[in-house]
């Protein structure tokens, strides 16, 4: 850890036996050599998946051979544009649905004083601790109650509300100045356009980490689907990815780790898109 | 602007108070405002966090299949978990699990979010950053699946890259230490991301001068680290270990898919025992007491990391 | 990231519209038969699975063109998977009227859910007698609980042994005779490994209920589960077995047994095989790519039934490729199996209808539609027959059936709380069968015994 500091900063008085530029430009070099190494841990795996999806076992010979065999036989195995359907309204709709509820909620947690208002939020962070294992069981009856067992609200519906973004979006709005809100109130403007006009608009990049966090999540959510959804044509993606695996794991390997490549796409396009936001977001301190 | 997550110092100190002088009408559509924007969130989250809650609780003082009618059983359901070794055992290993993995998983963050720091092209910096943060785009549930093809004894690419160094093959998922390293590997290698992207911006948050000051004083390196870097630091390590322990004590996608908790009980978790319970062997009432008792030490955990971070936390 | 106002406004009315459109597919109303008043059959599979069965479907239309029939393809890992999703559809009061259940499950469904079928069974007899005059007793002895008979059995697997036959030649070995021993298994798989190079493995198991140490334990006539039998079921066998002795109204598997002597053997036995390097440690779950690397000559030998026989025609192996053969005898030669056929749901409202539906599907004409193939071994013997298995193989496929005619056997042990039983069963084997000495293999069947011992006590 100890060549954990940035490079030679102005007027750093350096320890003799090397210049300060011959000793910065080896600390550089390691540490550069240190991420690689780990940049290639994090992406090996993700390469070997791509390899071996795309050179599948001959059947009868045994030998691996380039080509889209294992892709093409994703779609003959399950309905991939139907799975592809079903993961994008629930993802699509419960990261809207987030970034509806949070903005609001959030922006009256920062700027709005009420009575009850630290125990109320204190009760929204609270829920996070929860794990949803153990509220599944009576969240299945609430669903059930409402008629809607084995379909895709029972997944959308009681994901809407989130704490988490929620927090996001509270600390996001304490981060804009005050002041905006008063001189919008000098102009005339009344609670709801002051929200509307000026906050709302500002927040967005932390609306953006918001949606792409939600998009991430329930893009890759597993465990929910697994107990609410039943008939095989509500099932999301991920579920579709286990039944590629065949019945006690008979599947082709190939055709399976296709399967998982084809999942990551749209997770792939969003984390291109959201690359930017996030890491502002999460990192916005810097332009201060 | 300041940063999202990290509740920096310019978030932690805003202004509390509202302006004075509003007009009536004003303050009614503020009233107005706050209530119908809280009304989504505070009543979804009632309904499908804290009933479900108070049904959990309750449900943990019956034994119920979903089919037959519920059986009041009074505390039975909890004096049986103080009894039965596995319930012992897996969450013995969840808190196992949690002190390795949440500590391994903030090192490694902290340590490339330094590193990333140096000085180096823009577009490297970026691919590093990329990079690091890639695992968390992907599903635990298909991580794993890929993992278990890596780390099969017989077949996996991990014991023939060790074969072909001539070091010796590792039982990865049949052994007990085999399966615990690669679940807790696993973990950290999809979920340090997001930690190191907070770190990142609690760095980048520190302002240059601080270090430049210290310089001049003559501290460098790991001094430096200790003196300044950390201390500024400490209110995103706080916020990033909280949610690290928080996900980290519900660990169940990893495990479930690689090991299904095995060999023996070696891998089982306080989560597996409570899906294994409910949805394998009908048992929702113990379930449920099992879920009260992992939700209360959650809630215990982060109270006593908040309480602590009253003295380790410097908020400048 | 300055969306103009106007292209988020857009992009909010582009959703809207997407989901208005998408509204059916939110609500599922745009699955077919979702809701209908017909007879709904549960089957363990997915849409392609359901749709092979359209011909079953028509088949019995003909017959009743009054009873609608929707197949309700439901998917699972395994049976406990399965299982689940039955008790959902329970729970969300949307109850199928017919399910497909194997052995495993066999008695948490004659328990909790299912209907018993005597009452129909004494009606048709007439009907039925052709179907058990072709059924071998051991698979409708397994479907009996208490007394009472719950299905009426369509297809099964013996676990049998496969093996390849290059492996076999290349070690100058011949095909083992059918009363071999365990202790002549190990010559076999000592001489394989001897005579095959590579990442080759002479036996590969999985660690589950079915084919992994169940085989081993029942040819050395004993189980991890003490069984015994429950009285009655005269009512069946005297009026469709007669001449049939010492038959029961069902097994009872009520207490441990793993600290058996003879339980510690057949352990102790396959932790040789493991410490020798001769067969695999026990991977959980499934093979990965079994067939290909059964099918490349990288595995020996392997537990297997029926079903195995159209992936590894589809692997790309000829009958010449391989065969299959007993387990060997140790004190006994008593073989595993599993079987599977529809129970009707107490629950059900189509009572009748479900009978209907039954007693089809155990006919010829229902049992040739609904196995075309030979990815399992139909119950019924005259169905086992050349044509079945002439284009794929195996050379010896009369072992399939046989096994049930010529040995003695019985079926997997899956009392109603089998899920907490496999789970004590699977966890503890890997233990048991990797230590480093017989001690090891002592105290991990010690801990087997005290968790099914908890496992048999839960609920019920």
């Amino acid at each position: 850890m100890a060549t954990t500091l940035s490079g030679p900063l102005p007027g750093v008085h350096t320890p003799p036996t090397r210049t300060r530029r011959e000793r910065g430009a080896l600390g550089s070099a390691a540490k550069v050599a240190v991420m690689v190494v780990a940049a290639f841990l994090t992406l090996g795996p993700v390469v070997w998946t791509l390899f071996t999806a795309l050179t599948p076992l001959e059947a009868g010979t045994g030998e691996r051979s380039f080509g889209l065999g294992a892709f093409a036989d994703v779609f003959v195995q399950v309905d991939m544009w139907l799975l592809v359907w079903n993961s994008a309204l629930v993802t699509g709709l419960c990261a809207a649905g987030q970034m509806i509820t949070a903005a609001m909620a959030g922006y009256v947690f920062a700027k709005m004083e009420f009575r009850g208002k630290g125990l109320l939020f204190g009760l929204v962070l609270a829920t996070m601790m929860v794990p949803m294992q153990v509220t599944i069981v009576p969240v299945f009856l609430l669903i059930r109650g409402m008629g809607l067992a084995d379909t895709l609200l029972a997944l959308i519906i009681p994901a809407i509300p989130t704490a988490f973004g929620t927090f996001l979006m509270r600390q996001y709005f304490l981060g804009l100045p005050h002041e905006l809100g008063e001189a919008a109130a000098l102009d005339g403007a009344g609670p709801f356009r002051t929200f509307f006009s000026i906050f709302a608009p500002l927040a967005a990049p932390g609306l953006a980490i918001v949606g792409i966090l939600a998009f991430n999540y329930h893009w890759n959510e597993f465990f929910r689907p697994l107990i609410m959804l039943i008939s095989e044509q509500n099932f999301t993606v991920p579920l579709g990815l286990v039944t590629l695996q065949g019945n006690l794991g008979t599947g082709s390997v190939a055709t399976v780790l296709a399967g998982v490549v084809l999942s990551m796409i749209p997770a792939l396009v969003v984390f291109i898109l959201g690359n930017k936001p996030l890491r502002e977001g999460l990192t916005a301190g810097s332009n201060k | 602007m300041t940063a999202v997550v990290a509740p920096t110092p310019a978030a932690a100190e805003a202004p509390k108070s509202a302006p004075t002088a509003v007009p009536r009408a004003d303050r009614r559509a503020t009233t107005w405002l706050t209530w119908l924007f809280l009304a989504p969130t505070l009543l979804g989250l009632g309904l499908f966090t804290m009933v479900p809650i108070v049904g959990s609780i309750l449900l943990a003082f019956f034994r119920w299949d979903i089919i037959s009618d519920p059986q009041f059983v009074g505390f039975a359901n909890f004096a049986e978990l103080a009894t039965d070794p596995t319930v012992r055992v897996s969450f013995l290993n969840t808190f196992g699990f949690v002190v390795i993995a949440v500590t391994l998983q903030l090192a490694v963050a902290l340590f490339l979010a330094v590193l990333v720091q140096s000085r180096m092209p823009a577009w490297l910096r970026t691919f590093f950053r990329s990079a690091f943060f890639f695992p968390l785009i992907l599903s635990a549930a298909s991580v794993s699946l890929v993992m278990a093809y890596l780390f099969n004894a017989e077949f996996g690419l991990v014991n023939q890259v060790l074969a072909a160094i001539n070091l010796p093959e590792v039982g990865w998922l049949t052994t007990d230490a085999g399966a615990i390293t690669v679940v807790i590997l696993v973990y950290v290698w999809q979920n340090f991301g997001f930690t190191f992207l907070l770190f990142v911006g609690g760095l980048a948050s520190i302002p240059r001068d601080v270090y430049e000051a210290s310089s001049i004083d003559g501290a460098t390196g790991w001094k430096q680290f200790r003196a300044i870097t950390l201390p500024l630091l400490s209110p995103t390590v706080l916020v990033a270990s909280v949610m690290a322990i928080i996900s980290a004590l519900q660990i169940f996608d990893q495990p479930y898919v690689l090991t299904r908790g095995g060999p023996g009980d070696a891998t089982r978790t306080a989560v597996m025992v409570i899906f294994e319970s409910a949805f394998q062997q009908l048992e929702f009432g113990r379930a449920s007491a099992i879920g009260i008792v992992l939700t209360l030490i959650i809630i215990g955990v982060t109270a006593l990391q908040f309480r602590l971070s009253r003295r380790f936390v410097f908020y400048s | 990231m300055d969306l103009s106002r106007r292209a988020v406004l857009g992009l909010a009315g582009l959703g809207a519209v997407g989901t208005a459109l998408s509204v059916p597919r939110l609500l599922a109303t745009d699955i077919p038969g979702r809701g209908d008043d017909v007879l709904t059959v549960a089957i363990l599979g997915n849409a392609q699975d359901a749709a092979a069965r359209a011909g079953l479907v028509a088949a019995f239309n003909e017959l009743h063109p009054d009873i609608g029939v929707r197949i309700m393809p439901i998917q699972g890992q395994d049976w406990s998977n399965f299982f689940a999703k039955i008790l959902t559809l329970v729970a969300a009061g949307t109850p199928p009227d017919v399910v497909v259940v194997a052995t495993e499950g066999a008695q948490l469904f004659a328990d909790r859910l299912a209907h018993p079928l005597d009452e129909y069974v004494k009606r048709d007899a007439a009907d039925l007698q052709d179907y058990f005059d072709d059924v071998n007793p051991s698979l409708i002895e397994s479907f009996m609980y208490e007394g009472s008979l719950y299905q009426l059995p369509i297809d099964f697997n013996a676990a049998n042994v496969y093996y390849n036959t290059s492996a076999l030649e290349v070690a100058g070995l011949e095909r083992p005779a059918d009363g071999w021993t365990h202790e002549d298994f190990l010559g076999y798989a000592r001489e394989m490994g001897r005579a095959n190079t590579g990442s080759f493995l002479p036996f590969f198991w999985t660690n589950r209920l079915w084919g992994g140490v169940v085989p081993w334990l029942y040819i050395n006539d004993t189980s991890f589960l003490a069984e015994t039998t429950a009285p009655g079921g005269e009512w069946l066998w005297d009026s469709f077995y007669p001449g049939e002795t010492g038959r029961s109204g069902g097994y009872r598997w009520l207490e441990p047994n793993a600290d058996d002597p003879k339980v510690f053997e057949s352990f102790d036995y396959l932790r040789t095989i493991v410490a020798e390097g001769l067969g695999s440690s026990p991977a959980q779950g499934g093979g990965g790519e079994l067939v290909a690397r059964f099918a490349q000559g990288q595995i020996g030998m392997t537990p297997a039934g029926g079903f195995w026989v159209d992936g590894l025609a589809e692997g790309g192996m000829t009958p010449a490729d391989y065969d299959v053969t007993y387990f060997p005898q140790w004190k006994g030669q008593r073989h595993q199996f599993g079987a599977a056929g529809y129970a009707m749901m107490s629950t059900s409202e189509r009572k009748d209808e479900a009978w209907e539906w039954i007693k089809f599907c155990t006919t010829r004409e229902g049992m040739r539609l609904a196995f075309p193939s030979p990815n399992t071994t139909p119950v019924r013997r005259s169905m086992c027959n050349d044509a079945f298995y002439s284009e794929k193989g195996p050379a010896h496929w009369q072992v399939f059936y046989d096994t049930l005619d010529n040995l003695p056997s019985g079926p997997i042990p899956a009392p109603p709380q089998q899920a907490a039983v496999e789970t004590a069963l699977i966890k503890n084997v890997v233990g048991a069968v990797t230590a480093g000495s017989d001690g090891g293999v002592r105290s991990a069947l010690g801990t087997l015994q005290r968790d099914l011992a908890l496992a048999l006590r839960r609920s019920s």
